[in-house]
């Protein structure tokens, strides 16, 4: 028996059972609309070029970041463990010989290539389609996009490893306390990923032409990154902690 | 500490030492000690007694609040230890998308063995739990009875010392219950621990070699069959009876030393007495004499919630 064997069977079933779940149709129709709206849009047409980019950046700001990549991170990032407490089955996980950090480490690494991929693929395709104001979009700003959507699946992981149902939480969370809070004035927007997130775009895109909207306080780039990779380890470090002591008691 | 494995102590045996589970302040078990070795242990209970939180101890899910479980040297949480048991749960989903044999494949390989043994222990077993003709049925399609043999095949997939299962009868006909009681008793033979759970008297009685009954969160009664049955035939018991002449019945019943007192409803007589194996043996002598007829006669309270009661109340009163 060998426990790198084990993991890595846990790692390639996790992932094969969140790449062949609904989720992964859930998650594309969104892109597919988006796809549509970007074709639509003709944001490449626009002259001169800074206002192209200044609408490209203002749909990547309220569009992608603030609705695309929270939806990417919660379909996998809270399924990967949270389906399996939902169903019931993460009793046959915990009772393998596999340590428990290693089972969540597992569901980890298998939705992150998942979330990242298509919010990446997607980003890059809009990109594409926008043309050489696209190109610059995408040089600039990717970077910002993955650092969100790692951010989100963290949290959402840590919100599968405390709630019972935490799906419905997450979705909740994402479309209308994440905005809301992130929209309000002060410092409590402060406690919103979408909020570094629109700072990092911002503060990125200044130099090109995208215009910060009036009554939006960001912070620096260069602070919104730390920020966001201190959320993705606060985040991590407080579900594997739990993870490791929790007991879950989810049968009927 | 009780002994229900007192001849053949191994080095897999399950120790329980002062174990007590408290959630929140809620008790789910209280203060246990035993220790379980080779043979197949029953575990009886009404729901809520505790039994699905002694499994759930057994196999490392839950800590205990005090005192600790053991698998020979290991605590039941370390990752070493849950290879030497296989737990099969009372949860009634599996990976629906899979096929039986995808899942018991899949439950083999989280244990780390080679491709090619995963393939030929996943066979084997699903061979001996009597589903390798409908293996590659999709889980969801399944039966209770069969998604409960999938889940005892995952079980014993890499061949444990100790095997915890929770009410795995459940759901399944009386020809499956053999079938799986045979299993067991072949896996008793090669001297495994089998702790089986159930809410059922009669599928523990067919099963286990000694039994540890539960009631509200204790340990009531323990002990081989023939202890446990002891213990049963000294509790009071109210039999009701449908005769002739009831009031004729009742003056004669009463002369018996087992009867504690009748009461005549209509027609009914409703009589309290202990020791009812006794009972029934004089009463059969009545009749078989043809000094009374009796056109019925049942128990009522031969539920297992009765014994529960019971055996909890000599449990409280010792």
């Amino acid at each position: 028996m060998n426990s790198l064997r084990a993991f890595k069977t846990l790692l390639r079933f996790s992932f094969l059972r969140l790449f062949w779940s609904v989720n992964t149709m859930m998650v594309l129709l969104p892109v597919v609309g988006c796809f549509l709206f970007v074709l639509r849009r003709g944001f490449g047409k626009i002259t001169p070029p800074e206002n192209a980019f200044d609408a490209f950046g203002t749909f990547l700001v309220f569009i992608f970041s603030s609705f695309l990549i929270p939806i990417c991170a919660l379909g996998f990032g809270t399924t990967a463990l949270g389906a399996e407490r939902e169903e019931q089955t993460l009793v046959f996980l915990l009772t393998r010989p596999i340590p428990r950090w290693q089972v969540l480490l597992a569901k980890i690494l298998a939705s992150l290539p998942l979330s990242c991929g298509i919010v990446m693929t997607s980003f890059a395709l809009y990109c594409l389609l926008v043309g050489s104001i696209g190109l610059k979009a995408f040089l600039i700003y990717w970077p910002a996009m993955l650092g969100m959507t790692i951010a989100y699946v963290a949290l959402f992981q840590l919100f599968a490893v405390v709630f019972r149902h935490p799906t419905m939480l997450a979705l909740v969370y994402a479309l209308v306390i994440e905005l809301f809070v992130g929209n309000l004035p002060g410092s409590i927007k402060r406690l919103a990923i979408n909020f570094y997130g629109r700072s990092l775009i911002y503060g990125l895109g200044i130099t090109e032409g995208l215009k910060t909207p009036r009554g939006f306080e960001g912070i620096p780039a260069a602070q919104a990154y730390w920020t966001l990779a201190g959320i993705t380890g606060g985040c991590l470090f407080a579900a594997f902690l739990l993870f490791q002591w929790k007991e879950y008691r989810d049968t009927p | 500490m009780i002994d229900l494995a007192p001849s053949s102590t191994t080095e897999f045996d399950l120790t329980f030492s002062r174990v007590t589970k408290f959630y929140g302040a809620v008790i789910g078990l209280n203060d246990l000690t035993c220790r379980i070795g080779p043979g197949i242990t029953g575990l009886l209970g009404s729901n809520g007694a505790g039994k699905s939180t002694l499994l759930k101890l057994a196999s490392g899910q839950l800590r205990p609040t005090q005192g600790e479980v053991r698998i020979g040297k290991l605590k039941t949480t370390s990752t070493s230890a849950k290879r030497l048991f296989g737990y099969c749960p009372d949860v009634p989903n599996l990976y629906e998308e899979m096929t039986g044999e995808e899942f018991v494949r899949t439950m083999c390989a989280l244990h780390g063995f080679p491709d090619d043994e995963v393939r030929d222990r996943t066979q084997a077993v699903l061979q001996e739990v009597g589903m390798a003709d409908r293996a590659k049925r999709k889980i969801a399609g399944c039966s209770h009875g069969m998604r409960q043999r999938f889940k005892l095949a995952q079980a014993l997939v890499h061949d444990p010392q100790v095997l915890l299962l929770d009410e795995p009868l459940t759901g399944i006909d009386p020809g499956g219950r053999q079938e799986i009681n045979d299993l067991l008793f072949r896996l008793a033979d090669k001297g495994k621990s089998i702790l089986v759970s159930s809410h059922i008297l009669h599928d523990i009685e067919m099963l286990a070699d000694q039994i540890l009954v539960l009631g509200r969160s204790r340990l009531v009664a323990s002990g081989s069959l023939s202890e446990i049955r002891r213990l049963l035939d000294d509790r009071p018991l109210v039999i009701e009876i449908i005769a002739d002449n009831p009031r004729s019945l009742a003056a004669e019943l009463m002369t018996f030393g087992q009867v504690l007192g009748c009461d005549l409803q209509e027609n009914r007589l409703r009589v309290r007495t202990k020791n009812a194996s006794d009972f029934y043996v004089r009463i059969q002598d009545l009749v078989v004499n043809g000094r009374q007829t009796i056109r019925q006669m049942q128990s009522l309270d031969e539920g297992a919630e009765a014994v529960f009661e019971y055996l909890q109340q000599g449990k409280h009163s010792s």
